[in-house]
């Protein structure tokens, strides 16, 4: 008879939902556990030994780096991470694989110009 | 009541004091009570109903206000109080004002005909279960008006959702009690759990609990019978309109509603305020001593909180499972079955007490 | 007759997105519906003609963010046909599994959002708690978990080198989906707003050009994964129904992702008898474009027929870039299809057609 199929489907249907309370909870509470990302996770980047061609500022779709050139000699890369969307992009396409993408994926600040970086201060500066 | 004021009036004679003051205390302190009573388990529902889903969906409810997320709702509360009343140009301003407040009083004053145990009672009258039935179907009136006046075309289709389901849900709910008040023959709440002594009015009366169980959640506008505060069809039904306090009237007013139904669901057909098998646990623990005595009173109101708070788990449990009703269906439900099926309980059950 | 024009406007918590329902009501009766779109246009199309192939790759995934795979192969797949590229047999099969996962991924979305439309609260997170599952094995590949940038003119970036964590992973989907099938395949109140409610017979369906798992559960015998040729040697079933309502296109999409989990098994398969020295990309890739030439590229996404149409200049940069989306045309039908249903209803029958916004306006 249907309505015995309709009241066994009701009452399997709450013991399917209740028997996650029995489970232990997937929620993970941050900012006291942090996720842990994989190595090929694409955040901040970081700059090593750039030769100043160019490349990447061809292949970046949100046109946010900035290469500054004097007299053929690297003075200033920068990043502006109003632009960047975080494609990987400048890393593939690298032919001296200088810049890589790390795991910082954490950029909230207070000042929009915290958010253009350059990226030849940071490398000296580390 | 009367055995507690005759304490405090021979306490007051002892110490010389004039007896009218114990009298006017006495009409303040219960009702003081009460309310205190009220905020205190309205706030705890919500923060309940807030953690039951959340285990029930694998998840962690409020866990960061207060310990272990307590005072999440007075936060919640506080929030609200502080927020803008938005006033509408084009709408009806003295039935847009009062509906909130008139659905959350017309619930406060049903917490006054609670037996909460033999003698702690607000209004002692002999038609306390036709009071409920006769209060307890006005919020469901303010919902169409709030929905009415608010000039809303989304509001205006919620509150004429309530309006039919109002009709669906009271005859059922009207010939359930009639069957209960056959059985105990009274309409007096405390006459009605003396009358379940034996055994429980769920045992006779077991399709009569099924229809009472579900027409009052359809009472309380809970999902599957939340059509008319429907969240993905209508953005919320009545209550669009209204932002801070009188918002939270109407959700504050909808969990003293819950309590309010559960409670009752208890005392009809659970015993009330008797403990299961008749056995008092304050009588065991204290031997034959009778200095305690009041010790039963306090173990009367726990039993009657624990039977309504395992019902008010049945009915979050019940949220969190099924989707919503149309319209149609609810019609359909309780006018071609839930009705007839009532009748022919209370034709039963007259027969089997009377016949 | 009153009629009340009621405006399901962009602003509403069960449009999945940004659309506009201009509705006249009479009581809780349509008398006549119409879609307004436009409110989530990018631009996708024009962006494509200031820049060059490399550069509109990661672009291509933002198109429905939620199944990025496939038009990222859509894109891929036009460019190599362009340019004579012929991919390597262990990208296909990646990219095979990848976009299967994705398609379980969408459809499992479809599932929670669908049930907190009709009321239900709990399955929307059951849902995500399988995509969590998903979306962390993609970041584990690929690097995030929604804009992959993974599928390039050649295969794909890098190698993937052990399948262990897919296998568990299809095996818990595959037990949730039964646990799915318990709550509510046979739950009354589902069944009653679902069955018979917005039925789309065949001939309309066709009509109107509805592709993917609204077509099917109409009854019509339409899947272009048969007419691509990297499934030539993948064994799968398509899934048919007759009856064309909602709980029709309820039961396409969950038999749908148990046959993506046999897709993905056999895949899974194959790649572990693959020696590892075999790269899934191609070491040099030169893209050499004429003038005037164009191609049309077709994937068989989750919603439907997903088709790039490319047509280049000869150099860098496409001419023109169209694409041609199926939720479009599940938006169309809308008009004709809503006409005499009531309120909850209409609900029921626009979630169970998936449209998805930025799929529309692109």
């Amino acid at each position: 008879m249907s309505i015995f199929k309709s009241i066994k489907a009701l009452i399997i249907g709450h013991f399917t939902v209740i028997k996650h309370m029995f489970k232990k909870a997937v929620t993970k509470e941050y900012p006291e556990e942090r996720p842990i990302v994989n190595n090929f996770f694409r955040g901040k980047h970081v700059l090593k030994n750039c030769t100043g061609c160019g490349y990447c500022k061809k292949v970046c779709p949100a046109g946010a780096i900035e290469v500054i050139k004097k007299d053929k000699d690297l003075v200033g890369y920068v990043i502006d991470y109003n632009k960047c969307i975080f494609c990987g992009n400048c890393m593939f396409y690298c032919p001296t694989k200088s810049i890589t993408l790390t795991n910082e994926f954490e950029l909230a600040t207070d000042n929009k110009s915290d958010l253009k970086i350059d990226l030849l201060e940071q490398e000296r500066t580390i | 009541m009367n055995y507690l004021l005759n304490l405090f009036i021979e306490f007051l004679d002892k110490h010389n004091f004039n007896e009218s003051i114990g009298i006017m205390i006495f009409s303040i302190l219960p009702f003081a009570i009460i309310a205190a009573a009220l905020v205190f388990v309205v706030l705890m529902l919500v923060y309940a109903e807030r953690k039951i889903l959340a285990y029930m969906t694998q998840r962690k409810g409020p866990n960061r206000v207060g310990p272990n997320g307590i005072l999440q709702t007075t936060a919640d509360a506080i929030k609200l109080l502080c927020k803008e009343n938005i006033e509408l140009l084009h709408s009806d301003k003295v039935i847009f004002t009062i509906a909130p407040i008139l659905a959350f009083s017309s619930i406060v004053v049903l917490w006054c005909i609670i037996p909460y145990n033999a003698e702690f009672h607000l209004i002692d009258s002999t038609i306390s279960l036709l009071f409920y039935v006769a209060v307890a179907g006005f919020p469901m009136l303010f919902h169409f008006l709030a929905g009415y006046a608010s000039n809303n075309k989304y509001s205006l289709l919620g509150s004429y959702r309530a309006l039919s389901l109002t009709a669906s849900y009271s005859v059922p709910i009207l010939f359930t009690l009639l069957a209960t008040i056959f059985l105990a023959d009274s309409m007096d709440l405390h006459k009605i759990i003396i009358a379940q002594e034996k055994v429980w009015f769920i045992i006779p009366n077991i399709i009569g609990f099924i229809v009472f169980f579900i027409a009052s959640i359809a009472e309380l506008n809970r999902c599957p019978f939340d059509l008319s505060e429907a969240e993905s069809e209508l953005v919320s039904g009545y209550h669009t309109e209204y932002s801070g306090m009188r918002f939270a009237m109407f959700f504050l007013g909808e969990y003293a509603a819950l309590f309010v139904t559960a409670v009752f669901t208890a005392i009809i057909f659970f015993g009330g305020y008797q403990p299961p098998f008749g056995v008092y646990l304050s009588n065991i623990l204290m031997g034959n001593c009778r200095c305690f005595n009041f010790l039963i009173y306090f173990e009367q109101t726990f039993w009657l909180i624990a039977k309504s708070s395992i019902i008010i788990f049945l009915i979050i449990w019940i949220r969190g499972t099924l989707p919503r009703l149309t319209q149609k269906s609810v019609m359909n439900l309780f006018w071609r079955y839930l009705t007839p099926i009532s009748i022919i309980n209370l034709i039963l059950i007259i027969l089997a007490t009377r016949g | 007759m009153n009629k009340m024009t009621l405006n399901l406007g962009p602003q509403h918590p069960a449009t999945h997105g940004v659309l506009r329902l201009i509705i006249d009501l009479d009581g809780e009766e349509v008398v006549s519906a119409e879609p307004d779109i436009g409110y989530l246009h990018r631009g996708m199309e024009k962006l494509a003609e200031t820049r060059n192939y490399y550069q509109y790759l990661p672009m291509v995934d933002r198109i429905d963010y939620l199944s990025g795979f496939f038009y990222s192969y859509a894109f891929c797949n036009a460019v190599e046909e362009l340019n004579h590229i012929k991919v390597p047999q262990k990208a296909s099969y990646i990219r095979i599994m990848l976009m299967e996962l994705n398609r379980i991924s969408s459809h499992l979305l479809w599932f929670g959002t669908y049930l907190i439309d009709l009321g239900a609260i709990s399955p929307i997170f059951y849902a995500f708690r399988e995509r969590e599952l998903i979306m962390d094995y993609f970041e584990k590949i690929t690097g995030q978990r929604m804009m992959y940038n993974y599928f390039t003119f050649g295969g794909v970036r890098h190698d993937i080198p052990f399948f262990d964590d897919v296998q568990s992973i299809i095996n818990t989907i595959g037990d949730k989906i039964g646990d799915y099938e318990r709550l509510l395949s046979e739950n009354p109140i589902f069944l009653d707003r679902t069955v018979n409610v917005g039925v789309i017979s065949e001939k309309k369906a066709t009509e109107w050009a509805l592709t993917g798992p609204n077509l099917r559960a109409s009854g019509v015998l339409s899947d272009f994964r048969v007419n691509m040729p990297i499934y030539d040697d993948i064994d799968f079933d398509i899934v048919l129904t007759n009856e064309g309502d909602c709980y029709s296109r309820y039961l396409v999409r969950i038999y749908e992702m148990r046959e993506s989990i046999k897709i993905i098994q056999q895949c899974i398969q194959w790649l572990g008898q693959c020696s590892s020295r075999d790269l899934p990309f191609l070491e040099k890739v030169t893209l050499k474009t004429f003038p005037n030439q164009e191609v049309f590229s077709s994937v068989e996404a989750p919603r439907g027929l997903s088709m790039c149409y490319l047509n280049s200049i000869g150099g860098n940069t496409p001419y023109r870039v169209k694409w041609r989306t199926s939720s479009f045309y599940s938006t169309q039908i809308l008009k004709d299809i809503l006409v005499g249903v009531t309120v909850p209803e209409i609900m029921a029958i626009y979630g169970s057609l998936d449209v998805v916004l930025p799929e529309v306006d692109r």
